[in-house]
């Protein structure tokens, strides 16, 4: 293009004289004309903006005719993203159908394993992620405001849920000594870190073997064989027992303060009766012994001689949002482990 | 320095594509996320109730292959974002398809699992309300021999003419009378080595070959054979060797739960 402008100017400079005279016809003579800088500049301008005018139908005829290579390679690269999009998407596709299947075959598992409605996908991911639990708001103006505002509440809810269920509780530890927090169940006997190890909750449960609803008196969590036990909280082992039948070789802790606690159906035990134990104590090692179907731990809690539901036991080291998905999944589980 | 229209166009385009490969992106992540929760109650759940070994991460992830399967995608500007995704896909693809495989080696071994929960004689053969009569035990006294004799099993008194139920599903292998000293008597096969026997009775409700569920009416409990009052003996044998029946059920129901269990069964039941 600027060859182009330059060679303009040259060739003008050599077809133009460089002096003009102009006719007088008072004087009969030839005077000189004399070019104001204006006129040099519009005249100029005027060259100027025709050649680059010239220039660019130049240009795009050149382009249109021809491809840059920056052209070549952009296009190039458009095709090859396209393919693959579209392979990607075809994939995802089979992918999304494999996994659905995959969703099925693990609910149908967990119904004949568990003998239980499977937990919502939104309690197995955690929290409260997944699936858009405001889809109705959606679509008017504000709605995303009031969908923050939804999702609010919805976090308020929770905490007042998690706070009534154990305001009791801390209140009445609260005005007790410090002594007494240490000697409380307060943890999980495992070491469950994503809550799935809960298979079995407090209450009605249908007995694996007689099939009908039994009251359960504790929690039972699943763990491979030999998963360490812990102790719940400082405390004296009163029991320590070996049976072929029942609660198999268990483990009982008095805590004091009314309090004791039963780990049952052990492979291994790891204490002797009248040891002090403290919290976290490895006491023993999951097994399947005793009335039992499957390997897993059976813990009881007892106050003052009474059963009481071990869930509300676990504020040592849960947040309030993994105890509210313990308490929803304590819930849902439909068969006990013996 | 200056993009033609058609360069600009272009590159318009692949803003587009790389909008829809990072909505495309989101959905893979997605699948990754529901594949994780997948893995964890089957490994978690499923494999530690049945007692199986974990998958390996290793396997789950697919040895073979890596960036140089996609050899021929080299070489453009977005390289990495398509290679990123493709082998994202082939990963979701490897790990799907180990976790299809693992699910069916789960359901059937949780067939097995049900099964022999099922063929377990964990109940008891006769509703609550009994006493237990002379344990698995040496006895210095035979009450009838008066000789010193092992008992075998357990006995239970129970008035002439109640009713006896399986223990666990199995099948009928010996039932008539037994001369040697059960008088009219049952034997099931639960599988697993296990065989209970049902000693004594004064009606046998079925044959032999007949294949029973557990809480199935098998007889009536009587006074035959060498007894001296009317009882129940109930037996179970590992693998031939009699071994103490009272390690087989839970003395933790009571009449109505039992009564509530047989029916639950019965109403399952094909048999009767």
């Amino acid at each position: 293009m600027l060859i182009s402008f330059f060679f303009r100017i040259d060739y003008l400079c050599h077809i133009m004289p460089r002096t003009k005279y102009k006719f007088n016809p008072d004087s009969l003579s030839f005077d000189r004309v004399k070019l104001g800088v204006r006129t040099l500049f519009f005249r100029f301008l005027a060259y100027f903006i025709g050649s680059v005018i010239i220039a660019i139908i130049y240009w795009a005829i050149f382009a249109g005719f021809f491809e840059s290579p920056k052209e070549k390679a952009l296009e190039r690269e458009v095709e090859q993203m396209t393919i693959q999009y579209n392979l990607i998407h075809r994939e995802m596709a089979d992918v999304e159908n494999v996994l659905e299947d995959l969703q099925k075959t693990d609910d149908n598992l967990y119904r004949t394993i568990f003998e239980a409605e499977p937990i919502p996908s939104t309690l197995r991911d955690g929290g409260s992620g997944g699936i858009n639990r405001y889809n109705a708001l959606e679509g008017y103006s504000n709605s995303s405001l009031v969908i923050e505002t939804a999702n609010r509440l919805d976090k308020i809810r929770k905490r007042i849920y998690v706070q009534s269920k154990s305001f009791d509780d801390l209140i009445d530890l609260a005005k007790r000594k410090e002594e007494m927090l240490k000697c409380v169940p307060a943890i999980l006997p495992i070491s469950n870190k994503d809550l799935t190890r809960v298979a079995s909750g407090f209450g009605l449960r249908i007995h694996p073997y007689y099939k009908i609803s039994k009251f359960h008196s504790g929690m039972d969590f699943t763990a491979p064989l030999g998963t360490k036990v812990y102790a719940t909280g400082n405390g004296v082992v009163i029991g320590k027992m070996s049976s072929l039948r029942g609660y198999g070789n268990n483990i009982i802790i008095d805590h004091g303060f009314g309090y004791v606690s039963l780990y049952a159906h052990l492979s291994e035990f790891n204490v002797r009766v009248g040891q002090k134990v403290q919290r976290g104590d490895v006491i023993g090692f999951v097994g399947s012994t005793g009335m039992s179907v499957a390997n897993h731990l059976h813990y009881e809690i007892e106050l003052n001689g009474v059963k009481i539901d071990p869930v509300n036991y676990y504020f040592e080291n849960l947040t309030s949002e993994e105890y509210i998905r313990m308490i929803e999944v304590a819930a849902k589980t439909g068969q006990s482990f013996d | 320095m200056f993009g033609s229209p058609k360069e600009k166009m272009l590159t318009q385009q692949i803003e587009n594509l790389k909008l829809q490969y990072s909505l495309i992106g989101r959905q893979l992540d997605h699948s990754v996320e529901s594949l994780g929760s997948l893995k964890l109650s089957d490994e978690i759940r499923y494999r530690t109730i049945l007692d199986m070994d974990s998958v390996p991460e290793s396997y789950r992830r697919g040895g073979y292959g890596g960036i140089d399967r996609f050899k021929d995608l080299t070489g453009y500007t977005n390289s990495g974002l398509i290679i990123s995704y493709r082998s994202k896909i082939e990963e979701i693809k490897t790990r799907s398809t180990v976790q299809k495989e693992s699910f069916k080696s789960i359901a059937e071994r949780s067939a097995d699992w049900k099964r022999d929960k099922d063929h377990s004689p964990a109940i008891s053969p006769v509703n609550v309300k009994y006493r237990l009569g002379d344990p698995f035990k040496f006895r210095e006294v035979h009450p009838v021999y008066g000789t010193p004799r092992m008992h075998f099993g357990q006995d239970i008194e129970v008035p002439y003419g109640t009713e006896v139920y399986a223990t666990g599903d199995g099948i009928i292998i010996e039932s008539g009378y037994n001369s040697g000293g059960f008088g009219n008597y049952i034997k099931i096969d639960h599988g697993n080595g296990l065989q209970s026997l049902y000693g004594h009775l004064s009606s046998i409700k079925v044959v032999k070959g007949l294949n029973v569920k557990r809480c199935d009416l098998i007889g009536l409990s009587g006074n035959t054979g060498t007894s001296t009052g009317a009882h129940l003996h109930y037996q179970i044998e590992q693998f031939g060797k009699p071994t103490n029946p009272i390690n087989f059920f839970n003395n933790d129901m009571t009449q109505e739960e039992f009564s509530e269990m047989i029916q639950a069964f019965g109403s399952k039941s094909k048999f009767r």
